[in-house]
């Protein structure tokens, strides 16, 4: 079974998260901050990786995402965000924020099955 | 005016019988007549006014007639000489008119020679102060003119809206230095080709009516970021500038600086961004726990339904707090606090609200030390107000305390200053997190806070009530050590101020 690492600074966020996935017979790893989010995908390349923007952060989850793709890690990742715009925050139009999938929060446990399946299956297969 | 008075007449002759018989035949005409009898007393009353008409004889013993007459003429070039002579012949004429007489009598003459030639000279002088007249109500009006453009010039210039207009074929016909800053330009000329050096934005605004025949009364507005990162922002607007005939003579575009209502604008949605962020989480949280509920291929043992309950109790708890905080600032920042100002002594603010913490202080075995200087003046301030201050303060020194640790509060006086310190042996602050602290919604994020809840709001409430008070604020922190928060809060001045700004408020 794939295995998922779940990046929140949110931790009833994390846990309700990954009660859905591993319900769902998935391997999760989890993290509450970016540096420890870093280290949870480089010790275990999960198959995928769902990670919130925590705009909190020094080190929010799109430099974290960035970071992953500098480093070749092309790992698909799901982006966990609580408002639809950008926050107020300036992202260059020409600036691709590498990441896959958007989901805006709250997320039913349906629709995180439907899209981490959706994007496993076209990572190609479990 | 000189028309008004009778004509004034000079006659110069040495002939005494003839000075007397014309001054005499003129006064019954109505002149208003002087002689003299010589050249130099004649020039000497013919300079010193203005005389409408001179009669001088060409030949005097002292002095030629024609040199008096220049210098009368050099003095009022616009007394009308006439020269007598008895030598009448042409050339003595030609000379006497080429020196400036405006004609000659020939001696002797009869009275009806003399009325003739000096209502003729009469008339030229009439026509002469006519014009005379015109033009310096010409020069006076020309002046006026001259002093309304300059006006209007220093008065475009002192504003600070950038001006310029541009005629049908995009030249610059009038701007400002305003103008020109916001532009960034140097220099322009006047008639010089403007419209492809404007930003493209400004340019289009003028391009939208210069290929117009008629003038069309309406305006297009349109904000441009002259500079990047909101550093120059302008609102410029464009309407068009008619003839007298309705065609269309250029166009006028006012620029001006929306630099700082940009800024507030930019602020403000990302402080709702922030906020709706903010409030999103718990919901968010809340959510996902009820959904594992209701998933029915979710299997929750019983321990897991009570921690995700209590998990979503707290979490609602955090909400309904952070609403209320939301409400409080909002409340600040609209001004419409009802204040109750009354003379407070602060231990009696600060002891219960130790009292009420009770719980949470042996929870985590915290000793609470309270030192009070003695005769402390007491302090007018809103009971609630002050209360909710230290509340925040205090909870905050309780929640990032480490167990076993210590507040010290310490309530001194400090000149016009009641000093309120409140020292805790918790977690510290970094640098970078101090000067964040009294930001809305900022948390310190480190694996030594992630268990603490929080709305990110109190300091940013502590910071408001502090400034209305006209106080101050100081913060010193070492990371893993501790935190202490020295709040000043004025006691004389707060006594009518105070007082007068609530009556306001409420």
């Amino acid at each position: 079974m794939a295995k998922i690492a779940i990046i929140d600074d949110d931790p009833d966020i994390v846990d309700a998260s990954s009660l859905v996935l591993t319900s769902k017979g998935y391997e999760v790893v989890t993290a509450t901050n970016p540096d420890d989010g870093y280290k949870i995908v480089k010790e275990n390349s999960p198959d995928l990786i769902i990670l919130d923007v925590m705009m909190n952060e020094p080190d929010d989850g799109f430099f974290l995402a960035q970071k992953f793709r500098k480093e070749n890690i092309s790992t698909p990742i799901i982006m966990y965000t609580s408002v639809s715009k950008s926050l107020g925050m300036d992202f260059g139009i020409n600036e691709l924020v590498p990441v896959d999938e958007f989901v805006e929060k709250p997320i039913s446990p349906e629709q995180l099955i439907g899209k981490v399946e959706k994007l496993l299956q076209a990572k190609g297969g479990i | 005016m000189e028309n008004s008075h009778s004509p004034k007449i000079l006659i110069i002759d040495d002939e005494k019988g003839l000075r007397i018989g014309t001054k005499r035949l003129l006064e019954g005409e109505g002149y208003y007549v002087e002689t003299a009898e010589n050249g130099y007393d004649g020039i000497s009353l013919g300079t010193k006014t203005e005389f409408d008409l001179a009669i001088i004889d060409l030949k005097m013993p002292d002095i030629d007639g024609l040199q008096v007459m220049k210098e009368i003429l050099k003095a009022f070039p616009d007394t009308v000489c006439l020269i007598a002579t008895g030598y009448a012949s042409y050339e003595t004429a030609v000379e006497a008119i080429k020196f400036g007489a405006f004609s000659y009598i020939p001696k002797p003459f009869t009275p009806e020679e003399l009325f003739q030639k000096l209502s003729q000279g009469y008339s030229r002088r009439e026509l002469i102060i006519e014009k005379r007249k015109w033009k310096e109500e010409r020069e006076e009006r020309l002046l006026e003119v001259a002093f309304e453009k300059s006006r209007l010039n220093t008065i475009i210039n002192s504003i600070s809206d950038g001006l310029l207009v541009v005629n049908k074929n995009g030249e610059a016909v009038l701007f400002n230095p305003s103008a020109l800053k916001y532009l960034g330009f140097e220099q322009i000329k006047i008639e010089e080709y403007v419209i492809d050096k404007l930003p493209p934005q400004i340019a289009g605004l003028i391009n939208k009516f210069l290929p117009l025949e008629k003038c069309e009364q309406k305006s297009f507005s349109s904000q441009v970021e002259l500079k990047p990162n909101r550093e120059l922002f302008v609102e410029a607007t464009s309407s068009p500038v008619a003839n007298p005939d309705g065609t269309l003579a250029g166009v006028v575009v006012v620029i001006k600086d929306i630099t700082e209502l940009k800024k507030i604008e930019f602020l403000k949605s990302q402080f709702v961004s922030m906020v709706s962020h903010e409030l999103k989480a718990p919901v968010a949280a809340v959510y996902g726990y009820l959904k594992l509920f209701s998933d029915s291929s979710i299997h929750l043992s019983e321990e897991q339904k009570l921690n995700y309950l209590n998990r979503s109790q707290i979490r609602l708890d955090g909400l309904l707090k952070m609403v209320n905080d939301l409400l409080d600032i909002s409340r600040m920042e609209l001004k419409t606090v009802s204040r109750e100002i009354s003379e407070q002594d602060l231990t009696v603010i600060i002891k219960p609200i130790i009292e009420l913490f009770q719980m949470e202080i042996s929870k985590k075995n915290l000793i609470v030390n309270v030192t009070v200087s003695e005769k402390l003046p007491h302090l007018h301030v809103d009971q609630d107000e002050i209360s909710r201050l230290f509340t925040n303060l205090i909870s905050n020194a309780i929640k990032y305390n480490k167990t076993g640790g210590s507040i010290n509060i310490n309530i001194t006086q400090s000149g016009n200053y009641i000093v309120t310190e409140i020292k805790d042996t918790g977690i510290g602050l970094k640098p970078a997190e101090k000067n964040k602290l009294f930001q809305e919604f900022f948390r310190a994020k480190n694996e030594k806070t992630k268990d603490i809840s929080g709305t990110g709001l109190g300091l940013s409430i502590v910071k408001r009530i502090i400034d209305s008070y006209s106080g101050k604020v100081e913060v010193e922190s070492e990371f893993n050590t501790g935190t202490s928060f020295k709040v000043f809060l004025p006691f004389r001045n707060g006594n009518n101020n105070t007082e007068q700004k609530a009556d306001k408020l409420t």
